[in-house]
């Protein structure tokens, strides 16, 4: 029981906010870079030709995710950091993401 | 008489949807019944500890599910329902895409439904990956810390959404243009 307590109170909030943010940051990036696609601002080399951009553009995506988290968890790992302003940043992010990887936005651009 | 019962291209096709995503819309629910039903006002204890262990790795194996599929989805699957037709062909049964769009009725299903599914079921993988982080690396205190129950919980009720959502539209194009 005793350790348990322990366990509780030296884990830091920091970490859990990192893949938080994270998850928002990379659904943004994938909007991101579905629209500029869809502009035809930025076009993400196909991964793999049979399955064409589509594998770019999510290959991208995760591994800014992935990088991002990589960045945020080094720095946050060990801190207890103030939450509510970054759960509402990155419900945004993925909310921001969702809609630019929806078809009848893209019209609006 | 020999005949196939279904082809590599359906069996794929009902393993990305049907074994894989059906996975995983299940694993999502139970975990957003397990994160609400198992959560715990104050400190945690060995119950706590134990139940949390199980949530943690129940949400694992549903992202690892969730992953399956958007990885056999974009690199399998995809591919075949967007082969080009060659010249001249009339019968497009096995060009699901050209088969959709050859009928202005149905060419939604890829200007919306297809175009929508490439992408946001890899933000659905995300999301259930960083719930699954938390749930390894907090256990109890996924269950006892009110704020971090309620984001995880939030993450994945839009995780079931977004999947859902594109199982749905999935349903539709499949039900059209089915890969034979």
């Amino acid at each position: 029981m005793a350790s348990i307590e322990r366990r509780r109170e030296a884990v830091a909030n920091g970490a859990a906010l990192a893949a938080f943010l994270a998850a928002g940051i990379g659904a943004f990036a994938l909007g991101m870079i579905v629209i500029l696609n869809e502009t035809g601002l930025f076009a993400a080399p196909a991964l793999y030709a049979p399955a064409g951009g589509v594998t770019g553009r999510t290959t991208l995506a995760a591994a800014i995710w992935l990088i991002g988290w990589a960045v945020l968890h080094r720095r946050w790992k060990d801190r207890q950091i103030e939450a509510r302003a970054l759960y509402s940043l990155s419900l945004a992010l993925i909310g921001l993401g969702l809609l630019l990887t929806l078809p009848p936005v893209w019209k609006l651009f | 008489m020999d005949t196939m019962l279904f082809t590599a291209r359906s069996l794929w096709t009902m393993t990305h949807g049907m074994a894989l995503g059906g996975g995983a819309m299940i694993g999502l629910a139970v975990a957003l019944f397990s994160l609400r039903a198992m959560r715990v006002a104050g400190g945690a204890d060995a119950t706590a500890d134990r139940q949390a262990r199980h949530v943690a790795w129940l949400i694992v194996v549903t992202a690892s599910l969730l992953w399956s599929s958007v990885l056999l989805g974009t690199y399998v699957t995809f591919p075949a329902y967007r082969a080009t037709p060659p010249p001249g062909i009339t019968d497009l049964s096995q060009y699901p895409k050209a088969l959709i769009q050859s009928n202005p009725g149905t060419a939604w299903l890829h200007s919306f439904a297809m175009e929508t599914k490439e992408h946001v079921p890899w933000i659905a993988a995300m999301l259930a990956t960083a719930v699954a982080s938390v749930g390894l690396r907090y256990r109890a205190k996924l269950l006892g810390d009110r704020q971090l129950n309620d984001m995880a919980t939030v993450l994945l009720v839009i995780c079931f959404v977004l999947v859902s959502f594109v199982a749905l539209l999935g349903v539709f194009v499949n039900k059209v243009a089915p890969l034979e």
